[in-house]
């Protein structure tokens, strides 16, 4: 099949969402499949630009290319899903969170003037367009499924992505707990580096990049963590491995998050997670003291959590080993069998 | 965003005040409202939107339309018909000028000689009579125009637009109570048909008296409830004598009750019975009470009535075989206890909380959906001007017509 697999870009910017959009179109082309990406730059603010951003996409035309039929569209995330075409199928990360659930919270963008609801409900208007009219829609998770039916009535079929390709093992349970995401305030690194401050027997290793970084260095400096929090930036493939194989425990908890390939990504290297019980999609593979610990949102409650993980590296062993028993059964052959259906 | 908010309000009696006293706590989580103060038509000033329910009585919603003619908004048409508030805002205030007018827009130059034969006492007063034919809802469809119109059913969505109506409709369900924690009056009856609400001709009286005694034959102790004032000019005393019912215990008769007597009422009823013709365009709150506790339902094929999915209601033509439709309804549901379909449609089309979001929705769509609009259409005019695609070009009609798909642009 000729299939364009459609995601937006952030220039400058490289995520899960980016990763994933990348390993999809290469599993299709592994399975013999004429796969593209196709990407368009976005930027969401201020004002009405969300809209005419996200309108881009409706007026691209990918009924074919080159002469030659597209037989299928996979969109990813908001606002490449409001893609026209007449067998699309959308594999939904996330929606416009902002427009959504996060709406009137800190991370939220619209606020009380007429205009800014009114462009909020247009973000729904057009969501409701573009999503109804696909031919099947798949969400990564149920928490992005529930999201879906609670913000527009529309139904998902769960199905969790696999997580990127990388060389996981597990050479040792060391003695730091390993965050890898992007900094920003949603992520939440800031409650584990308050963690670290309550309890000097924790240290950690934070990889990845983002605007919140130099607000988190300043905090681990406030809370003298010099030496036991260590900020990598971004890593290459093989270092990540790396980090996955030596941590003790892998630190995940955004607030209400997606899904996240983080926690599988974990589970394949044998480590638990550790997440908190508001992070949304993570506590539908997490599950406390089975493949991680579940604990309050709170310094003192996480400080607890990542010190009996010290204390008890059996119980990370094992936690971690029941993860990877359930990452295992995510397989790329069967999401695809799933998609193209 | 701030919203005024024009509504009755309890302690008035009236089926929209107790509507909004159940919708406002719910809406006021979404959006900050401002109530108008009953009576008090001046412009509030620092609201972004002006919100006014209109229905039919002209005490509880006069000195509303005075308000929506000194500052249009949306309006929320509870019912389709407005003969009776019409007559009352002019008739009714010796403007008899104001009533010939009203006439004469809804029905030309025949509907003003009509207007005439009232005002001269040689017809009988038209909102009494005919009100159905004669709706008179052009000017409150005119004063809704530039912000929309929100209704509660396809059959006034349908009215308003036959009507000429091309502004905004939002078609919105009527809000459920929560079903409070009373216990079953203690009213027996083999089955125990209820009719609750204001009794006037319009609510079919005396087909049900008919078809009452007829299902009496079948279900010997039977008996029906009559709850709910009764219209002025309508005779309940002289169709009981008529059906031989006066005085019979079969028949039970509550007058106006209060809230937590209605409910423990309903619950003790096996059918409840809610048929309506001439439709003015209403829903009905008690339709939506006895779908909350899941009583069976009988209702006429007809309006708002009709659009009821047909696993909550058992709907009876108007007219012919009417009664005969009636008897086997009540005999098929006098046995059929409580009904899970109907909790659940309720519970799922008629959740407040649902219902207040969309109220919310209308409410910012119709205060900043316009300049949303021209923001977005200035955006791309601008860029498709920049590389010399001029506005009336076939790709920017193009572009116009996905943007109307995408739900951006109107």
């Amino acid at each position: 099949m000729r299939i364009a697999v459609c995601a937006p870009q952030v220039p400058f910017v490289r995520g899960g969402a980016e990763i994933f959009a990348d390993d999809l179109v290469g599993e299709l082309r592994a399975r013999e499949h004429e796969a593209e990406l196709v990407t368009m730059p976005f930027k969401w603010y201020p004002g009405t630009r969300v809209l005419t951003q996200a309108f881009l996409w409706r007026l691209l035309d990918l009924d074919e290319a080159d002469g030659r039929a597209i037989d299928l569209v996979i969109a990813t995330k908001f606002p490449s899903y409001a893609v026209r075409h007449r067998n699309k199928v959308v594999w939904l990360l996330h929606q416009f969170r902002q427009a959504y659930d996060l709406d009137r919270t800190e991370l939220g963008q619209f606020g009380e003037s007429a205009d800014d609801r009114a462009t909020r409900r247009a973000v729904h208007r057009l969501d409701k367009v573009a999503l109804g009219e696909a031919r099947k829609v798949f969400a990564t998770s149920r928490n992005v499924a529930d999201r879906l039916e609670r913000g527009l009535g529309l139904a998902a079929e769960v199905m969790p992505h696999p997580p990127q390709s990388l060389d996981y093992r597990c050479e040792a349970y060391g003695d730091f707990i390993l965050s890898v995401n992007r900094l920003d305030r949603a992520k939440r690194i800031d409650l584990l580096l308050e963690a670290l401050a309550g309890n000097p027997a924790l240290r950690c290793v934070v990889v990845g990049e983002g605007p919140d970084r130099a607000r988190l260095e300043q905090l681990a400096a406030g809370h003298g963590l010099d030496g036991r929090a260590e900020f990598t930036g971004r890593v290459d493939d093989d270092a990540l491995a790396r980090l996955y194989a030596r941590c003790l425990a892998v630190y995940y908890a955004p607030v209400d998050e997606d899904f996240g390939m983080v926690p599988y990504e974990a589970f394949l290297s044998e480590k638990p997670v550790v997440t908190t019980s508001d992070a949304g999609g993570p506590l539908e593979v997490v599950t406390d003291r089975r493949t991680g610990l579940v604990c309050e949102p709170a310094p003192a409650a996480l400080a607890a959590a990542c010190a009996h993980l010290v204390e008890h590296r059996d119980d990370a062993r094992e936690w971690g080993r029941s993860g990877k028993r359930l990452a295992e059964q995510v397989s790329w052959d069967a999401t695809i069998d799933r998609l193209l259906s | 965003m701030r919203v005024g908010y024009y509504s009755p309000l309890p302690p008035e009696r009236s089926g929209i005040a107790d509507y909004s006293a159940l919708l406002l706590p719910e809406l006021e989580r979404r959006v900050e409202i401002v109530l108008a103060r009953h009576g008090r038509t001046k412009p509030q000033r620092d609201t972004d939107l002006a919100v006014y329910h209109v229905g039919n009585d002209p005490v509880a919603h006069g000195w509303i339309v005075e308000a929506l003619r000194r500052r249009p908004g949306v309006v929320v048409l509870h019912e389709f018909v407005l003969h009776h508030l019409v007559a009352g805002l002019t008739v009714g205030r010796r403007d008899a000028a104001g009533y010939l007018d009203a006439m004469e827009r809804d029905s030309g130059v025949v509907g003003r000689m009509l207007a005439h034969g009232v005002l001269d006492n040689r017809l009988p007063p038209l909102w009494e009579t005919r009100p159905e034919d004669f709706p008179l809802a052009g000017e409150i469809l005119d004063l809704a125009r530039e912000h929309g119109l929100i209704v509660h059913s396809r059959h006034v969505e349908e009215r308003a637009r036959a009507a000429g109506f091309d502004g905004r409709i939002w078609r919105i369900a009527h809000p459920a109570w929560r079903p409070p924690a009373v216990a079953p009056a203690g009213i027996e009856g083999e089955p125990l048909v209820g009719c609750l609400g204001h009794l006037n001709p319009s609510k079919r009286i005396p087909q049900l008296l008919e078809a009452f005694v007829r299902l009496r034959e079948r279900f010997p102790a039977a008996r029906l409830l009559l709850v709910g004032s009764t219209a002025a000019r309508f005779d309940l005393d002289g169709w009981l004598a008529r059906f031989d019912l006066t005085g019979d215990p079969a028949l039970v008769r509550e007058p106006y009750v209060e809230e937590t007597r209605l409910w423990s009422l309903m619950q003790a009823c096996d059918v409840c019975v809610s048929l309506r013709a001439p439709t003015m365009g209403e829903t009905s709150g008690s339709v939506i009470r006895a779908l909350s506790l899941g009583r069976p339902l009988v209702v006429s094929d007809i309006g708002w009535f009709a659009e009821l999915p047909d696993d909550v209601a058992v709907k009876v033509p108007v007219g012919e075989g009417e009664v005969d439709a009636l008897v086997d309804a009540l005999a098929r549901l006098a046995r059929g206890g409580e009904s899970s379909a109907a909790k659940e449609y309720v519970e799922r089309a008629h959740d407040v909380g649902r219902v207040a979001e969309q109220f919310a929705a209308a409410f910012e769509e119709a205060a900043g959906g316009e300049a949303v609009r021209d923001a977005v259409l200035s955006d791309v005019a601008r860029a498709a001007s920049e590389v010399g695609i001029p506005a009336d070009s076939p790709e920017l009609t193009e572009v116009g017509r996905r943007l109307r798909e995408a739900g951006v642009g109107e």
